[in-house]
């Protein structure tokens, strides 16, 4: 294996401004983000919920929370924790974030 | 990234199934061949697929040995993520553009463990998944993939660093810019496969706009044991879906719409559907509403009927439009032929419209070949040359030529392949240590 010699730090910089820096939209999307794990985190922090449920507690639409709650559970901070009615529950992994 | 040579025996544009195919017998007749596919990772639709009908084996049980084998090939060169600028005409062979797109990282120290995949905060929907799922900004496309690298979406990206930080082999290369190749081949192949219809296309069915209103492929995804949500589940809220429709030809053999022909594998998915649907939720009805079933190839029409005697539900009906109800239900207003046409009004959890196949790819003027009415590309005699298009040298196999199911796909890629080799035998010879016993003589 040849050993890269990059600067990806100073690269960073350059590919920022090529790519037309930190947008307001960008910006807005991740706070969305943000905030939307912490609602669902939230929710789940007294057990496991259904989809319907935690979108009741974290004042998200269902269709969001069932985005968010696959993205989370892809990569490791959500698993499923049984089934109630025509439901699955999901539960948060983490012990703390 | 592979090191390309100047010069090819054949090219062949895309890396699905047809793609691969052709590509692995063209070079198991002892020809180089170039590879080349514009997402991140070859496969193509097969590779998402959970089934093939009739047989119901699994899809990328089958799809990803292929893969494998193209990307360990001695005589196969792998250019993904690359855009095909062009084809001119020099002589018998061909000059050709290409571009390869920056992945944000180099791909011969990338060791795939994923690391920066874990360590990336945003989240986009996910291609692979029709947007049912997400993944970060930096990703490896998924668990099949090959190459098994990650890319770099810029539109995501939040310019924190956390992927080269988190890098164990310092592989993150922003500087990467789209790079322009040029090569010469002997032979071109086109296999660039298909699109479905878009889902907005009838707006009276509601595809965009009502969240349980789902694209077939989508579906697959679902029922894909590595799909997105693990179950099949409604998009709107995750719950386990008691009746689903499928709505035949919601993109096929309608003028209005521009496509007036059959996609031919539309009955058979939903068929196939149907079938694993009922393995998995015993409880749940599936409805097929149709207008003619058309199952016409090698234990099709036993597929039909094994589908029927599971329990899946085949109605004769036109689906006029589709509503929405309270709780992201769906009404489908149905004209009902077998019962003279009485109008119903049916309501069911879960609706996906079977749409219809349309090329992946059309001449744009920078390749020397010529479309058919339909869109897809022309053959020169579509009975005994079916995997000639229009120009000499240039042949074409797949969906790309008309929708058409996995084998028959297969079968044209290997005709293909033979269609080359025989061009290049004709033009430009081949090593005798590979030339055949009548070559010999």
């Amino acid at each position: 294996m040849t050993q890269p010699v990059l600067n990806w730090r100073e690269d960073l910089k350059t590919f920022r401004e090529r790519m037309g820096g930190l947008t307001e939209p960008k910006k807005a999307l991740a706070k969305a983000q943000r905030d939307a794990r912490k609602a669902i985190h939230e929710a789940l922090k007294a057990g496991p919920l259904t989809i319907p449920e935690i979108a009741a507690k974290s004042n998200l639409p269902s269709n969001k929370v069932l985005w968010y709650i696959m993205a989370f559970r892809k990569y490791g901070q959500v698993a499923e924790a049984g089934q109630a009615g025509d439901y699955y529950r999901y539960e948060w992994k983490e012990a703390s974030e | 990234m592979a090191k390309i040579k100047q010069r090819y025996d054949g090219l062949v544009v895309g890396a699905g199934i047809a793609g691969m195919q052709a590509a692995l017998d063209l070079a198991g007749q002892g020809f180089d061949v170039l590879l080349v596919e514009r997402q991140p990772s070859i496969g193509g639709v097969m590779v998402g697929l959970n089934k093939v009908f009739p047989t119901l084996d699994c899809s990328s049980c089958i799809c990803t040995p292929r893969m494998a084998e193209v990307a360990h090939h001695d005589r196969i060169t792998l250019l993904s993520y690359t855009e095909l600028d062009s084809i001119q005409r020099d002589g018998d062979g061909f000059h050709v553009s290409l571009t390869k797109k920056p992945r944000y990282v180099v791909e011969e120290d990338c060791i795939g463990c994923g690391k920066c995949e874990l360590a990336c905060q945003p989240l986009a929907p996910h291609e692979f998944d029709y947007g049912l799922g997400a993944r970060a900004a930096i990703y490896i496309p998924h668990g099949n993939a090959i190459p098994q690298l990650p890319v770099l979406d810029p539109d995501y990206c939040i310019f924190d660093g956390n992927c080269a930080r988190v890098c164990p082999t310092n592989c993150i290369d922003f500087a990467q810019q789209p790079e322009p190749i040029s090569v010469d081949a002997g032979v071109i192949i086109l296999t660039t496969g298909l699109k479905t219809t878009p889902i907005d296309a009838k707006k009276e069915y509601g595809g965009g706009k009502w969240l349980n209103v789902m694209n077939p492929l989508a579906m697959e995804r679902l029922q894909s044991s590595n799909g997105p949500f693990g179950h099949v589940l409604r998009p709107s809220d995750g719950k386990i879906p008691k009746s689903i429709a499928y709505v035949q030809c919601a993109g096929s053999r309608d003028k209005s719409i521009g496509v007036p022909y059959c996609s031919r594998v539309c009955c058979m998915y939903a068929l196939k559907h149907g079938i694993m649907l009922k393995h998995e939720l015993h409880d749940t009805e599936v409805t097929i509403y149709y207008m003619d079933i058309r199952a016409f190839g090698k234990g099709y029409e036993q597929f039909y009927r094994r589908a029927l005697a599971e329990g899946v539900r085949c109605v004769k009906a036109k689906v006029a439009r589709i509503s929405e109800a309270e709780n992201n239900d769906l009404v489908l207003r149905v004209e009902l032929i077998d019962e003279g046409g009485r109008v119903a009004d049916v309501r069911h959890d879960l609706v996906v419209l079977s749409l219809g196949l349309i090329p992946g790819w059309q001449p744009d003027g920078s390749v020397p070949v010529e479309m058919a009415d339909d869109g897809f590309l022309r053959v020169r005699d579509l009975a005994i040359r079916s995997a000639h298009s229009s120009a000499e040298g240039i042949f074409v196999a797949g969906v790309a030529s008309g929708p058409k199911d996995i084998p028959d796909a297969i079968v044209e890629a290997g005709a293909a392949a033979m269609e080359a080799a025989m061009y290049l035998d004709r033009t430009r010879g081949r090593q005798p240590e590979f030339a055949g016993a009548g070559a010999q003589a």
